[in-house]
């Protein structure tokens, strides 16, 4: 028998813990979902381990006992022995910001600039709102010092840095008993000497304490940000490096002898000491596995443009693909305090993939606004109580209630059946709060709050696709989450979008992109240089000490292949606020010439904004390094096959149509006839036409009575909106 | 079909409609982001776009504008497209599709030179359905750039209402008129192409609406979303009872020169509200002139601030609120006065609302802040190489305090902008940033304390990165003689202050700077809210600690004796003192 090989992807949430097992021989997948132990998250980690364990067991002792006899039997013990690698992400990095539940943390700035962290930017987000309020800086400010030391934007040296004076500053931070020290001086991007000797100083003063300095967090321009990010760094780090080792000893402690990977924000996965060292690139964690999931899609596919959205209780995350690579944008804001609002939350400057996240799900709520008309989102009412349905006490209508009462779902399986929903209930609410207020009949009402929020999805994902110079009417929509699928017909016709693809298990399909991650960092280093002054040697050595850090980096994270390196530069026109990333295919910059660099940028800006200037100049910002592991292939299980819910081979899709109701169409602007369809007897290359409804445990997919759906040998289901003739590229 | 037109919408597409308008004003708000070249444009967002329907009736704004150019160009943009109605023959427009005019008459929009507007019709099938502008400030249109000019042919480039594209074909020659005529003509064109393609984006995204939703034209949509604005305004309104409620202020002017009185009078009756500034002192002979769209748009950030901060601008929010100003007066000034330093008066406007009303709804207003006015700062000159810098900064001060929180630390109001990182600024220019640091015992006492004062340091290097002699200065700020007042007990926060080498400067002309000199500039800080007696000795202890107040302070503002050491509040020496009757 040859040996099996297992990878696990395992998702810590604010509610649940999921878990997605790979058996990467045959791509067959195991899922579990059990709820997140908060006081030690690594408790719900070995339960659910534990169960899978039992349903692989259970399983192959099947097989074994129908199959082969018996003969075996004595072998079999589940999949941790052959369990090559976990990879895991985690919101409790964000949480612990959001919380407030970080270490006590101190700042060192340079001598004038304590203040730094607290004034920011100075912009009032919302600017007729008085009392908008701002989030509280990490640091207060008696925990902010100061040392006399100055270095210029070249990086030469105004002012050295007095060791004693540092070590003076060190030990008053340490007396008020800090547990992590951040150190940010101004211009540091272009000479780290001082930072790093203050890093010495805290090694020698208090050789247990955490730091993080903001040459090793991210040495890029622009001091509040660089700042900010620094000490979000420092406040997250002591706890995450606890908990992040006592995860990787629990798992050692049940027989895991593989190795344990960390998502980042970026996309990438990375070593247990490089997330402990750098947490702050794992803020965002967990709902980049969907992206990452997105990606591959797009490459399996070969989609050139694919827009993944993922729907669930009180967001919506979606994000541009463009020929399988998402954005990855330079900052982000996390916390927001002001419903949503940009602006209102702390400014971190790391890599994460540009996820847009606006408060729409299935839990927001819908109300009549002080103007008389229906507002929906972005106040949600979360799991608990949760939409009027559900009988938790609920008393605001949310789009669940409406898309219950528009015939989507079925009260009597939603989630497989588990939970009933209560139509009664539902209804009387919309009635009393929204119709009757509005002066409209029912229908128009629970029509209007799943167009509104869809109208909500759509506005934002339009701003999103713009930015990267997409085209809406392009995309294929990519449909993930609970909600995802219910609403995701509904936001592709607004965007004109002709296309749409639900992948299987989408309630925790975005977990498959634990497996197609790559192994990948990216390092920055700004320095600002006019092209036509640049010193290519320089910028050279700048490339090659960015490549080594990367190849440092993942060999210290155990990598034994060959790593390659993508480079790229931002650059921008003399005097432009915002920078244009350029990628550079050459892997030495003394063979480019500033005319490649030039005419590179100008491709690139013109795609973007519609038109480049020739005659403005150009200066070089900031220079990148991705490094990367080849990536690890994933093959997907076909359907013909027996799949993960347990669904027989050779799927009779006669068998699938499980009757019919009355939903709601837009088009028509009545409720129609839908065909109801079980997802999982759908077999591979069955077509049919809407309108529809699909149904599987998790989630409902609704098609209407202008698109057509085909079902792939993956079990994907193809949607075409509009334009029938139309076939997908797969 | 033809001449089908909806005149109605259930509350449920109108709300889908209003949505798709602002998500089409905030697309063209992030193409500018995008696309700008100045630094004050992309990163303090010194700008706002907007579009009416055809009449020139506002209906949706970016959401991160400025309060003086928002509240400015709804009045600028309708006075514009009334010029085209009355320059037009009979059944014409004014105007054919591909048209995009552009001006930056002070007297028509935001009230100086430097704000430029570029406004295009937008046609759908033929037919006129609506204008889209955006107002950018340029960092420099030419002229003498200091507070003290004495006409605004002093202040710059004057651009008349013109077309910079007639009928789709671009007017080189209005391009290279401002390309002559201002100091970095690359930025500036460069920006004025991105407010074209800000225009650009919101066509196409307005007629694809109109498209989309098989609408001849926004007329219905308008009278509606307008309609509904109103009525909100006008309930909240409704709600303050009627009278006149007054207030004064006393606004410093340069050296040798006598005070500015502003005098207002706010008459609520029944949903309207009237400010009537009559009394105010005249035009003045320096470049603190404010045109009336400006100081109504600061008329209009308080009273919708106050009354109904979260609806979306648009022409219902301004139709209950009326300014009276004199022809003539400092709030109202005549053609050509000088107006570059406008906002050092027409930031005011806000507070002396606040101030009057403040009687009646105490609890929807600040206390005066210390970031107004604005402070802004115009570096320029020529670095060792010969190379030409230039370098525009905005920044705000402490914020008046509230009836139950602190003032905010330092913010630009009642205008908005974001400062410039100083590593930017020292990469950008040959400039050393020494200092900026929030200053103690400058937030004004209160029950509820106003915020710190700010301080920012530059220095002119003299060593090899000394830029050539006379780095020139320009600074537009206030506050120097009266500080930010408190409100119902609370005290003033601290002054501004301007030092050139340790001594009191001149900040209302233009100053020049050698290699070695070193400017202080002290923002003021914001003032307090109710009896300092009255504050919570927790707070004023936990002020010493974060170094907002010092020790002194707490005991000489507050009444609040703390042990030196552990910053433990010593109960009895408090309460003693806090018995003491004051003078």
């Amino acid at each position: 028998m040859s040996k099996r090989s297992f990878r696990l992807g395992c998702d810590i949430g604010g509610t649940f813990t999921d878990f997605v097992l790979l058996d990467d021989e045959t791509g067959e997948l195991w899922v579990n979902k059990c709820l997140t132990t908060p006081g030690d998250p690594s408790d719900a980690v070995e339960q659910g381990i534990g169960e899978l364990e039992r349903q692989v067991k259970r399983q192959m002792d099947g097989q074994v006992d129908g199959q082969l006899g018996g003969q075996l039997g004595g072998q079999l013990d589940g999949f941790l022995p052959d369990l090559e690698e976990v990879i895991h992400g985690t919101t409790l990095v964000i949480n612990a910001i959001i919380e407030r539940k970080g270490a006590k943390t101190g700042l060192i700035t340079t001598k004038g600039f304590r203040d730094v962290l607290e004034l920011g930017r100075e912009i009032r987000y919302a600017p007729y709102d008085i009392f908008a309020e701002f989030p509280a800086p990490l640091v207060p400010r008696e925990l902010r010092r100061e040392v006399d030391e100055r270095v210029r934007s070249d990086g030469s040296v105004v002012r050295p840095l007095d060791l004693e004076e540092g070590r003076a500053v060190v030990r008053g931070l340490v007396d008020e008993g800090v547990d992590s020290i951040a150190v940010c001086l101004l211009n540091s991007f272009e000479n780290p000497d001082h930072e790093r000797a203050l890093k010495a100083i805290i090694a020698e003063v208090a050789p247990t304490l955490s730091v993080s300095i903001s040459y090793e967090v991210l040495p890029q321009i622009r001091e509040y940000e660089r700042t900010s990010t620094t000490v979000t760094n420092a406040y997250v780090k002591p706890l995450t490096g606890r908990y992040l080792s006592k995860l990787e000893q629990r798992l050692q402690s049940i027989g895991f002898g593989g190795k344990l990977f960390i998502m980042l924000s970026s996309g990438g996965i990375t070593s247990v000491q490089t997330a402990a060292e750098v947490p702050v690139r794992i803020i965002e964690s967990g709902p980049t596995a969907a992206v990452i999931a997105g990606q591959y899609y797009g490459k399996r596919f070969n989609l050139p443009e694919m827009f993944c959205f993922d729907m669930g209780g009180t967001t919506a995350k979606s994000c541009l693909i463009q020929g399988g690579e998402a954005g990855v944008v330079p900052t982000f804001e996390v916390g927001r305090v002001q419903r949503f609002m940009k602006g209102s939350g702390l400014a971190i400057q790391v890599p994460v993939v540009d996820l847009m996240e606006i408060g729409a799900g299935g839990g927001s709520l819908a109300k009549v606004s002080r103007l008389g008309t229906l507002q929906v989102g972005p106040e949600s009412g979360g799991a608990d109580p949760g939409p009027v349905c559900y009988g938790r006490g609920g008393l605001h209508p949310a789009v669940t209630d409406a898309d219950l009462l528009l015939g989507y779902l079925d009260g009597d399986y939603f989630l497989g059946g588990e939970m009933k929903l209560d139509r009664a209930a539902a209804q009387r609410a919309v009635q009393e709060r929204i119709a009757d207020p509005l002066g409209v009949d029912l229908v128009a009402a629970v029509w209007g709050i799943h167009d509104l929020i869809n109208e909500t999805m759509a506005a934002a994902a339009k701003t999103h696709i713009a930015e990267k110079g997409g085209n809406p009417r392009l995309v294929t929509v990519a449909a993930f989450g609970g909600a995802g699928p219910v609403h995701a017909y509904g936001l592709a016709r607004k965007l004109g979008a002709p296309r749409l693809l639900v992948p299987p298990n989408a309630g925790v399909g975005s977990a498959m992109g634990f497996f197609t991650a790559p192994r990948a960092f990216d390092l920055v280093r700004s320095h600002k240089v006019a092209l036509g002054a640049a010193d290519f040697e320089r910028l050279e050595s700048i490339y090659r000490d960015l490549e080594d850090e990367g190849r440092r980096t993942l060999e210290r994270g155990g990598a034994t292949e060959e790593i390659s390196f993508a480079r790229s530069v931002d650059a921008r026109f003399v005097g432009q606020g915002a920078e244009t990333n350029i990628p550079l295919a050459e892997s030495d910059f003394t063979t480019v010439t500033p005319q490649d660099v030039r005419s590179r940028f100008d491709a690139i800006y013109e795609r973007l904004y519609g038109r480049t200037y020739p005659d403005a100049a150009l200066e070089l910002v900031s220079f990148r390094v991705r490094a990367s592991l080849p990536e690890k292939l994933l093959e997907l299980e076909r359907i013909g096959g027996r799949d993960a819910r347990g669904a027989g081979p050779g799927r009779n899709s006669a068998d699938a149509v499980k009757g019919e109701r009355q939903a709601y169409s837009g088009i028509a602007g009545d409720y129609v006839t839908h065909t109801v369809y079980d997802r999982y007897r759908l077999g591979s290359d069955h077509t049919f036409e809407g309108p529809a409804i699909i149904e599987e445990r998790e989630s409902t997919v609704v098609v209407g009575e202008d698109a057509s759906v085909r079902v792939d040998e993956f079990g994907f289901l193809w949607i075409d909106i509009g334009r029938p003739e139309v076939n997908h590229a797969g | 079909m033809p001449g089908k037109k909806r005149t109605a919408f259930d509350p449920v597409t109108l709300e889908i409609l209003w949505q798709r308008l602002l998500s089409i004003v905030n697309e063209a708000d992030g193409a500018v982001a995008r696309t700008a070249f100045s630094s004050l444009l992309r990163d303090a967002h010194d700008y706002t776009c907007m579009f009416t329907d055809r009449r020139g009736r506002e209906l949706a704004q970016g959401s991160f504008a400025t309060p003086g150019q928002s509240g400015a160009m709804a009045l600028g943009v309708k006075g514009l497209v009334a010029k085209l109605e009355e320059n037009a023959g009979p059944g014409e427009d004014g105007c054919v599709d591909g048209d995009v005019f552009i001006t930056n008459d002070p007297w028509a929009l935001a009230g100086h030179l430097n704000d430029v507007c570029v406004m295009s019709p937008i046609f759908h099938r033929g037919r006129l359905v609506a204008f889209t502008a955006c107002v950018f400030h340029h960092s420099d249109i030419g002229g003498r750039v200091s507070s003290d000019n004495q006409d605004v042919y002093e202040d710059g480039l004057y651009i008349p209402f013109v077309k910079l594209f007639d009928g789709g074909v671009q007017n080189e020659a209005v391009m290279e008129l401002i390309r002559w005529n201002v100091r970095t003509p690359e930025e500036v064109t460069g920006d004025i192409r991105s407010q074209i393609a800000a225009n650009h984006v919101c066509s196409e995204q307005v007629c694809q609406l109109l498209q989309d939703y098989e609408l001849e034209d926004l007329d219905g949509l308008a009278d509606e979303i307008i309609s509904r604005t109103e009525r909100s305004m006008r309930d909240a309104i409704s709600k303050v009872d009627d009278g006149v409620y007054r207030s004064e202020a006393i606004i410093e002017q340069p050296e040798g020169k006598g005070d500015i009185v502003i005098r207002a009078a706010v008459r609520v009756h029944g949903s309207d509200i009237t400010v009537d500034l009559a009394g105010t002192s005249d035009q003045v002979d320096w470049g603190g002139n404010v045109v009336f769209n400006f100081t109504y748009a600061y008329v209009f950030m308080a009273c919708k601030s106050i009354f109904d901060p979260d609806i979306p601008n648009n022409d219902g929010c301004a139709a209950p609120i009326h300014l009276e100003a004199p022809v003539g007066s400092v709030v109202n000034c005549r053609f050509p006065a000088a107006v570059a330093a406008r906002m050092q008066i027409g930031h005011f406007m806000t507070e002396i609302v606040y101030r009057a009303l403040a009687d009646v709804l105490p609890h929807r207003v600040l206390a005066s802040s210390g970031g107004t006015p604005a402070t802004m700062n115009v570096f320029y000159g020529r670095d060792s190489s010969d190379g030409p810098w230039h370098s525009v900064l905005i920044r705000g001060g402490g914020m008046g305090a509230a009836g139950d929180r602190d003032g905010e630390t330092s913010y630009i109001f009642p205008a908005n902008g974001a400062n410039t990182p100083v590593e930017i600024l020292e990469s950008d220019t040959p400039l050393i940033v020494e200092t900026r640091e929030l200053l103690p015992d400058t937030g004004g006492p209160g029950r509820f304390r106003g915020g710190p004062g700010r301080r920012v340091v530059f220095r002119v290097p003299d060593d090899e990165y000394a830029p050539q002699p006379n780095v020139k200065l320009g600074i537009q700020s206030g506050r120097y003689r009266y500080p930010p007042e408190g409100l119902f007990g609370g005290h003033s926060g601290a002054r501004a202050r301007f030092l050139v080498n340790g001594e009191p400067g001149n900040p209302y002309g233009l100053t020049r700077l050698q290699p070695g000199d070193v400017i202080t500039m002290d923002a003021a800080g914001g003032g307090g809210y109710g009896d300092p007696q009255e504050r919570d000795p927790d707070s004023v202890r936990r002020d010493v600690a974060q170094g907002y107040v010092t020790l002194e302070g707490a005991r000489r503002d507050y009444g609040v004796v703390l042990e030196p050491d552990t910053l433990a509040v010593d109960e009895a020496a408090t309460a003693a003192l806090r018995a003491q009757p004051s003078d």
